[in-house]
């Protein structure tokens, strides 16, 4: 008796100790709760976290350092989808006509982690480093745009590009994720080896310093300096609030789901809407990017579609792909992968707030007109109407009432749903059908593979099933090959697929889409079985090239953009190289027991990719809760 | 002298043959699927969205096919990994945690796993064999009845089920425990051993509970079977202690199955209990494995398997070299 009492005694000690310890409101990490913005890793736990040198590639960087380190010269404003000066003072200015010298200076009164003054010497450093080490990965880059930096004082920057580069700020500014070109200090890296050099701890420029780190690559502690004041940060937005930010991996989606539902992390990077949706019932001080349906952030910069090989027969006819897209009922796609939470896209960019300002909606008319070569009329603008119906149907609450609204949320519309045009297409390249089944123009009969990725990108891995079941009731033997990330990216860079819900290729943030849809040009294009770097879908489009040329001739903020880029996706929309579907819905919650004032689509000051280099304005903004 | 040698010998050729063999399936495994570990590097790069030029992926194409060691004929890649693993043990970096060569990972991760592992297969073993010795020779008491009782419901429980029941109740509806391990404190100190043991408490729980339930009844089993030998009956009518008739008695004889089982689960113990390590967000060579097979990050999952092949085969060829000491029929075979 004795013993059991002394047994039930040190539980009960046991259990009140730890639970003392949770309730004194400190992180596991020793840092006072309500002093840490506490945020999940995109990529999970870090093999080596001491590995901390961006210009080794394949270092983990998002663990922090790229988010809150290090500063970029021309940063992204990712609701107008234009660059503004970060490091930079300036945007750069054009110093002839061909656009091959240019001048900017850096901004006053920035200082490194270590208290040393941030000057125009570090950026001229950081490019001659890259420049002076063939070994280093970056250099094939520098070494074919730069031929000449120098600083002409502690704020000016002239430097020479080897051809002309009127889109300068892509090159070395954010446009999607943030840019390899990371200034580093001169006064550190001039002593030693870039090859080999770890840097850890980093000296950084950001307002936040690394404080501490687990040995295991689990976490990641960042503090803000005392003189944040000398931080781009500072000057462009003010003080930070939190003290502390502490970036880690709890491992798989349930433990994320579980820390958030009891308010250990505050933002996490990428969940289902089904983790949503218990996240929301379980705590309710956990917000989602919009209060009611969709509840997903619609903005992310690349969208999901079905790509082809447009070097595999039959995928190498237009008449294939067209009557693939019009044998897609889309509504029922929709409700299929994500419940109805997606904006369609016809075009070949992503259906985003300012894309669909610049793109989509101006566009509207020249797709109500758009032809096939036998005059068919294939476009369909009342997607959104009936989606809003359907739904509404369903008591979903929260949808807008009005038609202009409902177009905002789903979309300018998409492509008929019309099989028996879709049947003429196809027969008019020598297909057959055989009761349900389509036989190819040799008479086999037609089987398809879809590549699709095995439980990540679950958009498109549920895209890919969704579409898959659209075909085959169209009479095509389908069949969605499941392939974990190396298979998935192997065999798209080597041509071996059919058609895949693959979507790196129609990615764009601003006005100016070159950066991504340059990849479309035919130079890109290799045999199947070789790897390309761009271009996967080995497209060839003479006219497609040239306008890509034209647009890369014109600087970053030439009106003309747009007229060449709308050009550029009426081309594509001919062409159909890849059946554009929908934006990326991204379901990013956040939690507001510690912390308010996220960006949302009510207060939508940037988009909510806590993974880029702007994070660290996001964090600026941010205001304790308690 | 020369029947041991050959006996020596013998096992040892084995040993070799074992892990040649092995280790040559692991270079061939990965070479026959439809990946290519530097595409699929570029992917994840590109995927994140950084602006590249076309020069710039092939010079990081280049790099990389060196670094993955998928230059040269496959003879010459198989010649060059069999040096590489068998003698400094490098399997070349890590393509999920790149450019972090696999070795650095797996010794990061392997002293946690031993940690972990050893402590609770022993604990698992001594408490179950122990436990199972006193039911198998008492097999009516109430005691023996509900331990038994109490192992038959543990054991055929998933362990995946106990891990994630444990990692509910005790780190989200009481937080006693937490739910990833962050260990924290100088290298030494107190705060760093109170840290490890409060953070491996859990993991170490689930590995005991499904596992003491085998080792006591397979204990059971044999003691009991043992108790009714002609050489157990004839100690105890010449009147020996209960104890001395057990220790000296039943407990060798039962041993014998018992350790060498507990060898191959040493052996086995540096593929580390994958399922504690991914519910628990434990930092040892399972989590590690999971991720490779996750993320098909083939040079990882070589190194462990390899290391897992050595491992197995070094117990085996140790309890081959222990047997005679513990049992004098095999010495005089």
């Amino acid at each position: 008796m004795r013993l059991r009492t002394w047994i039930a005694a040190a539980a009960l000690a046991a259990i009140g100790w730890a639970e003392a310890a949770w309730s004194q409101g400190m992180t596991d990490v020793g840092t006072p709760r309500k002093e840490t913005l506490v945020v999940d890793i995109l990529t999970g736990r870090v093999g080596n976290p001491r590995r901390m040198n961006p210009y080794l590639e394949g270092n983990a960087l998002v663990q922090g350092l790229h988010q809150l380190g290090y500063s970029i010269l021309w940063e992204i404003d990712t609701v107008k989808g234009t660059q503004y000066p970060a490091l930079a003072a300036t945007l750069p200015e054009a110093l002839d006509d061909s656009f091959t010298k240019w001048r900017f200076k850096v901004r006053k009164g920035l200082a490194w982690s270590d208290g040393a003054p941030f000057s125009s010497a570090d950026v001229v450093f950081t490019a001659r480093m890259a420049l002076d080490n063939p070994k280093l990965p970056y250099h094939r880059f520098i070494v074919n745009n730069i031929k000449d930096i120098r600083a002409t004082d502690d704020e000016t920057v002239e430097l020479e590009t080897v051809n002309p580069l009127p889109k300068l700020t892509y090159s070395f500014g954010a446009v999607i994720f943030g840019n390899s070109f990371r200034v580093v200090p001169k006064h550190i890296w001039e002593k030693v080896d870039p090859l080999t050099f770890e840097n850890y701890p980093p000296v950084t420029i950001g307002p936040y310093k690394l404080k501490d780190s687990d040995p295991n690559g689990f976490w990641f502690l960042w503090e803000k300096r005392d003189d944040w004041q000398r931080t781009d940060v500072g000057q462009l937005v003010g003080e930070p609030k939190p003290k502390y930010v502490l970036f880690r991996s709890y491992g798989p989606e349930e433990k994320r789901v579980i820390a958030m539902a009891q308010n250990e992390i505050d933002i996490l990077t990428d969940i289902t809407p089904e983790a949503l949706e218990i996240l929301r019932l379980r705590n309710p001080k956990v917000k989602a990017w919009y209060d009611a349906f969709p509840w997903a952030n619609l903005d992310d910069p690349c969208q999901r579609g079905i790509s082809f090989n447009a070097t595999t027969a039959p995928y190498d006819k237009w008449e294939v792909r067209w009557a693939l897209a019009l044998a897609t009922k889309i509504d029922d796609v929709s409700i299929a992968t994500f419940s109805g939470m997606l904006r369609a896209s016809p075009i070949h960019v992503p259906p985003i707030s300012i894309l669909m300002k610049s793109y989509h909606e101006p566009m509207t008319a020249w797709l109500k007109g758009f032809a096939l070569p036998d005059g068919y009329k294939p476009f369909d603008p009342d997607y959104a109407l009936r989606m809003g119906k359907r739904l509404a149907a369903e008591r979903i609450e929260g949808l807008p009432k009005d038609e202009a609204g409902l177009r905002q949320l789903f979309g300018v519309g998409w492509w008929k749903h019309d099989p028996a045009k879709a049947r003429q297409l196809l027969e008019s390249v020598g297909f057959k059908k055989n009761g349900n089944a389509w036989l190819l123009p040799d008479g086999t009969p037609w089987k398809m593979t879809i590549n699709a990725p095995a439980d990540f990108e679950i958009q498109s891995q549920r895209l890919a099933f969704a579409v898959a079941n659209e075909w085959k009731k169209f009479g095509i033997d389908v069949n969605v090959q499941q392939q974990q990330g190396g298979v998935f990216a192997t065999e798209y860079a080597t041509g071996n697929f059919q058609a895949g819900s693959y979507w790196n290729q129609n990615c764009a943030i601003g006005p100016d889409i070159w950066v991504r849809l340059e990849w479309w040009h035919e130079r890109y294009v290799s045999p199947n079985g070789q790897p390309a770097s761009f271009n996967r879908e080995r497209y060839k489009n003479p006219e497609v090239s040239r306008i890509i040329e034209q647009m890369a001739r014109l600087p970053v903020t030439d009106p003309k953009n747009v007229e060449q880029g709308t050009a550029l996706l009426q081309e594509l929309v001919k062409g159909m190289p890849v059946i554009p579907m929908f934006g990326t819905s991204k379901f990013v919650p956040v939690n507001t027991t510690y912390w308010k004032n996220y960006p949302s689509a009510s207060n939508y000051y940037e988009g909510p990719w806590w993974w880029w280099s702007n994070f660290k304005y996001i964090v600026a903004r941010l205001e304790p809760a308690q | 002298m020369a029947r041991h040698a050959r006996f020596l010998i013998g096992r040892l050729a084995g040993y070799v043959a074992v892990v040649l063999v092995g280790i040559t399936f692991i270079f061939i495994i990965p070479r026959l699927l439809p990946v290519n570990p530097v595409e699929a590097m570029l992917g994840r790069m590109m995927s994140q969205g950084a602006y590249m030029q076309e020069d710039q992926v092939k010079a990081l194409r280049e790099a990389l096919s060196d670094a993955f060691g998928l230059n040269g004929t496959l003879l010459e890649q198989y010649l060059g990994f069999l040096r590489r693993t068998l003698l400094s043990q490098d399997f070349g970096p890590s393509l999920a945690m790149y450019p972090t060569p696999v070795k650095e990972l797996i010794g990061q991760a392997l002293p946690w796993t031993f940690g972990l592992l050893l402590a609770s297969v022993l604990i698992a073993w001594v408490v179950g064999n122990a436990l199972g010795l006193i039911i198998g020779t008492m097999p009516d008491s109430r005691t023996s009845r509900m331990l038994e009782a109490v192992a038959i419901i543990f054991y055929p429980i998933p362990y995946f089920i106990l891990a994630l029941v444990l990692s509910i109740l005790f780190s989200y509806v009481w937080k006693v425990f937490p739910l990833t391990t962050t260990v924290r404190g100088a290298p030494w100190s107190w705060e760093l051993v109170w840290s490890i043991v409060y953070h491996s408490f859990l993991p170490a729980v689930s590995i005991i509970a499904v596992t003491f339930g085998w080792w006591m009844l397979s204990m059971r089993a044999l003691s009991s079977t043992l108790m009714d030998e002609d050489f157990v009956v004839y100690a105890r009518l010449k009147g020996l202690a209960r104890s001395r008739v057990l220790l000296r008695y039943v407990l060798p004889n039962a041993m014998l199955p018992q350790v060498t089982f507990l060898a191959l689960q040493l052996g086995l113990m540096f593929n580390g209990s994958i399922i504690a390590e991914i519910v628990f967000s434990y930092p040892g060579v399972g989590s590690l494995i999971y991720t490779a097979i996750l993320q098909g990050d083939y040079n990882l999952l070589m190194g462990t398997v390899s290391l897992s092949i050595v491992a197995v085969a070094t117990a085996t060829l140790l309890v081959d070299l222990l047997y005679p000491l513990l049992d004098p029929r095999i010495r005089h075979r």
